[in-house]
């Protein structure tokens, strides 16, 4: 494992100036929050005002940055390209192998998160953070669950490349719920009802929109805590997904070749 | 003559293609309609909160939103996917057979491949024009409609030249999807009227990238807002972006027939 | 008509050693290496002829060929085809040369190959008449009849190249470039594409300029022979004279019943497989060695035979060194 690690940390390197452009990729956050401030410069915007908003997409840049996955699309290109053969010749679970690989990389994203978060600190201090010690304490446990989600429903995504020959589209529709879905485009109570509700039943939520809620909402322990119960549900649940679509994708990769 | 007759082939081709994987298609279809309601979600939001924006009222913003859907339907529709396969050829080596055919190699490209799907946003474009106009109570004038689709073509040509002249960094640096990704990040917002950008964003997106003069000021124009200076300016920077992308092209192609082994 | 003067092509290439620092360095200053991929080749090819080239990996082989389709400006040399300079990629030079390149596809995957020969027809402006006639005698040729309709990736190596072949002849050249057209196919494919080939340039008088890995191909199929190594030609005329050049002896081979023999008098020993033997003989003493091996030793199953022509080149890329 410690190996697994290090060869992650390497591959990042080599590939730093890929990695650094899809760090980029992620300005959407900053568009709206472009946008949004000009917004509410002349007033507060249904309860959020400019100083709320810069908070609110600020830690989004962040939590993305940090458990943001292309999982998914290693995992399909692989089994297109045929070199999956090669990972189911090795004695260790592939979910381990890549997970490794993805955890190693983690500590070249927090450099780049360190200085958002440091703007977010003096721009918003305690204005539009919380204080609350209960939830900054769930904080870290939250962004662990968040990655954990995201990476295993992504896998579970990548997976589906053994049943249908093309999974780019699908991976396209997953961006899109998940833009919608998880606070990324938009703050989810900004959302028209309907999908208000969709959203809270939903995974994506938790891949992204609850640790900036534990960051930048008031919340009572009760429903901080009922927050945590339910993602660490969503974690068990995806990660049962994608270790099930991995066994039936192999049994049919077996089965037919590739 | 022969050109003409080659874009009907990939267009057919193109079309065939497409459906070769049938999951994926319908796939894409349920994605373009999805992705269409995504684009305008954040704008009914935002206007449902506030009456108007730096001067942009709701239907005036959905006319940028248009403009921006029409030349999004271009570029994921005709641009993207070509220059993708531009960027898998020249990794397999398959870019050789371009070079030897009788015809020009950017044209070539630059139509190798159609996704049908995704030019339904042009018609969701269309409707949205028609949808704002009638929710703001106005019908544009004659020449504001003319010159209005004549800056739709200008942007979509802005647009077009950004893409090749990005595309032709794939000939040095092989993997282009990120920089596409980049290209795309950037792209997106031109969904918005500039002038809600303060500063040096407003600058860059004018100039630099210039995602102005693809969206913006030809929905300015259809509104009868355009000063015949900034339409002579769009006009002018987009064809001047055009032949630059061209000139890249061509050291692009220089480089690659002198260097390549 | 192909006429090569003195053509040479360098590389510029970019030296850059492992590691963060060095790469940080190499952008501030770069160190090039030049590699002499084809270093003054002359040679004329007529109208109608077959020519393969030969040579081992890395040779030039493939630079020239690719300088001659214009894929590549040559350093310096000139290079006329059918009147063309090819570099200059002109629409009718373009239609009238091909090169098919056996470890890359220009069929579309997805679609089957007919797809990829109606997209030719549009690019080459093919006359709807020409065409068919085209695709008819390729068809046949080629027995393409079941394939035609069949998506690319679900075609073997074989019949794949088989497609790829029609659609580089699909517009009628006069010069066909075969950069290792049979990489990868089984020896009855070979074959195929070998008869393909010779049936083809045959019927249509058409120029046609080879590499090939495999010996066979070239010998099957090209009554002359350029051999490239080190980016220079060392050898150009046909297979005989080439044998005769690099090793003028001849092998001569028997069984013989003896139990203890000894034949190192009568030549150097090439082979030894149980009774068999295998003798170099220089061409002067034959009659001599075959006398006595027939009379006083009493062989059977003699036979002489020209060197193979793998010992030779392998002989000769072992010799051969660059200047």
């Amino acid at each position: 494992m410690p190996t697994l690690l290090r060869i992650g940390v390497s591959e990042t390197v080599a590939y730093r100036g890929e990695f650094l452009i899809w760090m980029l990729t992620t300005t959407m956050p900053l568009v709206m929050l472009g946008l949004f401030t000009s917004v509410a410069k002349t007033g507060n915007f249904k309860e959020y005002s400019s100083a709320d908003f810069v908070a609110y997409y600020l830690a989004i840049l962040i939590v993305r940055n940090l458990t943001g996955s292309w999982v998914a699309w290693q995992i399909s290109e692989e089994i297109r390209m045929g070199t999956m053969s090669m990972r189911l010749l090795r004695p260790i679970h592939p979910f381990t192998a890549i997970a490794a690989g993805h955890v190693a990389a983690i500590p070249f994203r927090a450099v780049i998160s360190v200085p958002v978060a440091v703007i977010l600190l003096v721009t918003s201090g305690a204005q539009s953070l919380t204080t609350d010690p209960l939830q900054l304490a769930l904080l870290l446990p939250s962004l662990a669950l968040s990655w954990l989600i995201t990476f295993a429903f992504l896998f579970a995504l990548g997976c589906l490349a053994f049943f249908v020959t093309k999974a780019m589209a699908l991976m396209n529709l997953y961006f899109l719920l998940f833009s919608l879905l998880s606070g990324y485009l938009l703050p989810i109570p900004l959302l028209p009802h309907w999908l208000r509700v969709v959203s809270e039943y939903s995974p994506f939520r938790f891949m992204l929109s609850v640790p900036v809620e534990l960051m930048t909402k008031a919340m009572s322990t009760t429903e901080a805590l009922v927050l945590m119960a339910a993602q660490a549900g969503w974690a068990v649940a995806t990660l049962g997904l994608a270790l099930g679509l991995w066994r039936a994708g192999v049994k049919k990769f077996e089965a037919v070749g590739n | 003559m022969r050109y003409l007759r080659l874009i009907g082939v990939q267009l057919r081709i193109s079309a065939a293609s497409g459906m070769a994987y049938r999951s994926d298609f319908l796939l894409e279809g349920f994605g373009t309609i999805a992705w269409m309601f995504m684009t305008l979600l954040p704008l009914m939001v935002l206007f449902d909160g506030v009456e108007q924006l730096e001067g942009w009222d709701r239907g005036s913003a959905l006319i940028v939103m248009a403009y921006f859907m029409g030349v999004r339907a271009v570029l994921v529709g005709l641009v993207s996917p070509s220059l993708t396969e531009l960027t898998e050829r020249i990794r397999t080596g398959a870019f050789d057979y371009v070079l030897l055919k009788p015809v020009d190699a950017q044209a070539l490209i630059s139509a190798s491949r159609f996704e049908p799907w995704k030019f339904l946003e042009l018609v969701g474009a269309l409707v949205l024009v028609v949808y704002a106009f009638y929710s703001k109570g106005t019908v544009p004038g004659g020449g504001d409609v003319v010159l209005g689709a004549v800056l739709f073509v200008v942007g979509v040509v802005a647009m077009y030249a950004l893409w090749i002249a990005c595309a032709a960094s794939a000939f040095w640096v092989v993997r282009l999807d990120n920089l596409q990704y980049l290209l795309s990040a950037i792209f997106d917002t031109a969904r918005w009227p500039v002038q809600v950008f303060q500063g040096v964003w407003r600058a860059v997106f004018t100039f630099v990238i210039p995602v102005a003069v693809m969206t913006t000021y030809p929905a300015m124009a259809l509104l009868g807002r355009l000063d015949a200076q900034t339409a002579l300016a769009t006009v002018g920077g987009s064809l001047a972006l055009l032949v630059v992308s061209r000139i890249i092209w061509q050291i692009a192609i220089r480089n690659y027939t002198s260097a390549s082994s | 008509m192909i006429r090569v003067q003195d053509l040479a092509k360098h590389f510029k290439v970019h030296k850059r050693p492992p590691g963060l620092v060095s790469a940080m360095r190499s952008l501030v200053r770069r160190t090039y290496e030049t590699v002499k991929a084809v270093d003054g080749v002359s040679f004329t090819i007529e109208r109608g002829e077959r020519v393969g080239f030969l040579g081992p990996n890395g040779a030039g082989k493939t630079t020239t060929l690719k300088v001659l389709s214009g894929l590549l400006h040559p350093s310096t040399g000139t290079v006329d085809v059918e009147g063309f300079t090819p570099h200059k990629r002109e629409t009718r030079f373009l239609e009238a040369i091909t090169l098919v390149m056996g470890q890359k596809s220009q069929l579309i995957w997805d679609l089957p190959p007919a797809e990829t020969y109606a997209m030719n027809r549009a690019i080459f402006d093919v006359p709807v008449a020409k065409f068919d006639q085209t695709l008819d005698e390729l068809t046949q040729l080629l027995d393409l009849g079941p394939l035609l309709q069949k998506p690319t990736r679900q075609l073997s190596l074989g019949e794949r190249m088989k497609c790829e072949l029609a659609a580089a002849l699909l517009h009628g050249p006069t010069t066909l470039f075969l950069d290792e057209p049979t990489i990868g196919l089984d020896v009855a494919m070979q074959v195929a594409v070998r008869d393909f080939v010779r049936d083809y340039n045959q019927r249509h008088e058409s120029t046609v300029l080879l590499t090939s890995h495999y010996m066979d191909d070239v010998v099957e199929l090209c009554p002359r022979i350029i051999v490239i190594d080190h980016g220079r030609i060392i050898h150009d005329g046909d297979l005989r004279g080439l044998i005769k050049q690099m090793d003028p002896d001849k092998r001569v081979s028997f069984t013989t019943t003896d139990t203890e023999p000894d034949f190192s008098k009568l030549g150097t020993v090439m082979k030894r497989d149980g009774q068999r033997f295998t003798l170099r003989v220089a061409e002067a003493e034959i009659p001599a060695v075959v006398g006595q091996l027939l009379g006083p030793l009493k062989v059977v199953d003699l036979a002489i035979e020209d060197p193979p022509l793998e010992d030779v080149l392998r002989d000769m890329f072992g010799k051969a060194k660059p200047p």
